[in-house]
This record gives structure tokens, sequence and C-alpha cells, in this order.
């Protein structure tokens, strides 16, 4: 894929890590103690907070590998050459040379052509001056 | 413009009935279309050109002007997406009913990056159309150097008999 395709994809996946992150958090936080005049929540020992305390470290830790690779992406875009106006020159510049060099292979390729024709033309000559030769006796 | 939920074919096929005996009896197929069109009801142009920030509506970050240093803007935005995720997470934490304001910045900045990165791709076309221009020459030179080795070798050989 392409440079820029890359970095296209690599900004969308930094997106869905974002929502990711946020909505299992959101969704898998065990309950917490607002304020004193509450009782306590339900402790609720399942294997959510076993595996809980983990997640924030694990998503971060991909967001930010994300966030790296995005300015890797960055760095090995190519180097800016001039603007808009010195790429249409050279383009421009391109097409003349493609032109002439496009007439030279033309002219070249139909000196050969002939040249194909005449040599045809002497081998068919040599071929009948050879049947004529050979005499059946 | 004429709407109907199943409208007939258009009546241009009556134009053509002598066309076998006199072709030039029948108009001539229209010319192409130039600037903006209706299609189904929506306008469309022919110049296609990607539409900047302001034209929908979406604030500009990073600096207007002529030469835009991509990788600096790509690498600054970058690190002030981190930092609105950041800002999100301390939000969701202290006053949760305050989300909107940071998604909003969140998807400001990536409406930027996007904007930014398909404002490349024109330069990517001139550059892709450069370098098959660059091949072209350089089969072209390689064919003709072909030619000039094997034509000049074969006269020698072919001896008229």
């Amino acid at each position: 894929m392409d440079i820029i395709s890359q970095l296209q994809e690599q900004v969308n996946s930094i997106a869905a890590l974002t929502f990711n992150t946020f909505g299992t958090l959101q969704r898998d936080a065990p309950p917490v103690r607002l304020s004193p005049s509450y009782p306590e929540p339900p402790p609720n020992p399942t294997e959510d907070s076993a595996n809980f305390a983990d997640q924030p470290k694990l998503m971060s830790a991909a967001l930010v590998k994300a966030a790296k690779q995005f300015d890797a992406l960055v760095a090995a875009l190519p180097p800016p050459e001039g603007g808009e106006e010195a790429q249409l020159r050279r383009i421009a510049e391109l097409q003349a040379e493609n032109d002439a060099v496009g007439q030279e292979l033309q002219k070249q390729l139909e000196a050969a052509e002939k040249e194909l024709k005449q040599v045809q033309e002497l081998f068919s000559q040599a071929a009948d001056n050879c049947l004529n030769l050979k005499k059946p006796d | 413009m004429a709407t109907a939920t199943y409208p007939p074919p258009p009546p241009f096929y009556r134009l053509y009935k002598d066309y076998l005996q006199n072709p030039k009896s029948a108009p001539e197929p229209p010319p192409p279309i130039e600037g903006t069109y209706v299609c189904f009801g929506g306008n469309y142009t022919t110049n296609d050109v990607l539409p900047s920030l302001e034209d929908q509506g979406v604030r500009q970050l990073y600096p207007k002007g002529p030469n835009i240093d991509f990788k600096k803007e790509l690498r600054s935005l970058n690190r002030e997406l981190q930092l609105h995720i950041l800002e999100l997470a301390d939000v969701l934490v202290e006053r949760p009913s305050q989300y909107a304001r940071q998604v909003e910045e969140i998807s400001l900045i990536f409406k930027n990056l996007h904007h930014l990165l398909n404002s490349l791709r024109p330069h990517q076309a001139r550059a892709t159309l450069i370098h098959i221009l660059e091949l072209q020459i350089q089969r072209r030179k390689e064919a003709l150097e072909d030619i000039k080795r094997y034509v000049p070798k074969n006269i020698g050989d072919a001896a008229p008999n």
C-alpha cells in the first residue's frame, strides 16, 4: 500500500483504539465509592478485578504504540520536492523528451523494417535460384 | 425535470430510423459535458478538487499558506491528538457530564488530519506521472539501442547470393 494510504489507515486505527479504550473501561469498570455517606459498594471478586487492572495499561500501551507508528510513517514520507509548478515543468520536459525519443524510435523502426523486407526479398531470390539450379534428373 | 416511478426510455431512437441508408441523417452524439451538471437531482462538477476545510465548516488547525511542511504539521497534530485523548480521560474522571466538548475537539483534530493527508494526493499523482514518463523514456531508449545494435550486425551477414 502506498505511504499516504498507510497513514490514513493508521489514523483510523488510532481512532478505533481510542474509542475501544474508553468504551471498554467505561463498560467494565468496577463500582467505586462516591462519598462517605453512601454505603460501600458490594464487593465483586469476579475475574473482572483480576484482569481489569491490566486493561488500562495494555490499552494505553497499544495507543502509544499506534501513535509512534504514525510518527514513523510520517518520517518515511518522501521529502517535499519543490512545488506544484516545478512538478508541472518537469512533466512538460519529460513529455517533450518522450516525444523526441518516440519519433527517433519510429524512424529507426521504419528503417529496420525496410531492411528486413530487402533481406526477405534477397532470400526469396536466392531460394528461387537454388530451386532453378537443381534440375530433376 | 420530469420524474416518474418507471419512466420510459428516452425517445431519441426515432431519430436513427434511416441510419443504415444514410448515416448522416441522424444527429451526432452530444459533446462531453464541461463544468457542472445535474445527475439524479444532485449537482456534480467535472472539475474534481478537494474542498477546503472552511467550505465544510471545519476550523483549520494547521497554518495556511503556499508551502506547508507536511511532516511537521502531521507530527504536531498527532501530539495534539494524544494530549486531547488524555484530557478526555481526565474529564471522564472528574467532570463526566462535560465530555462532549473534548469529543468535539478530538473529532476536529481527526478531520484536520484527514484533510492534510488528502491534500497530499495531487502531489502524489503528479509524482507518479513523472515516474511513469521516466520509465517510458528509459524503455524507448533501450529499444532504440537494441535496434541500433542488432540491425547493422545483420546487414553484413545477409550477403546477396
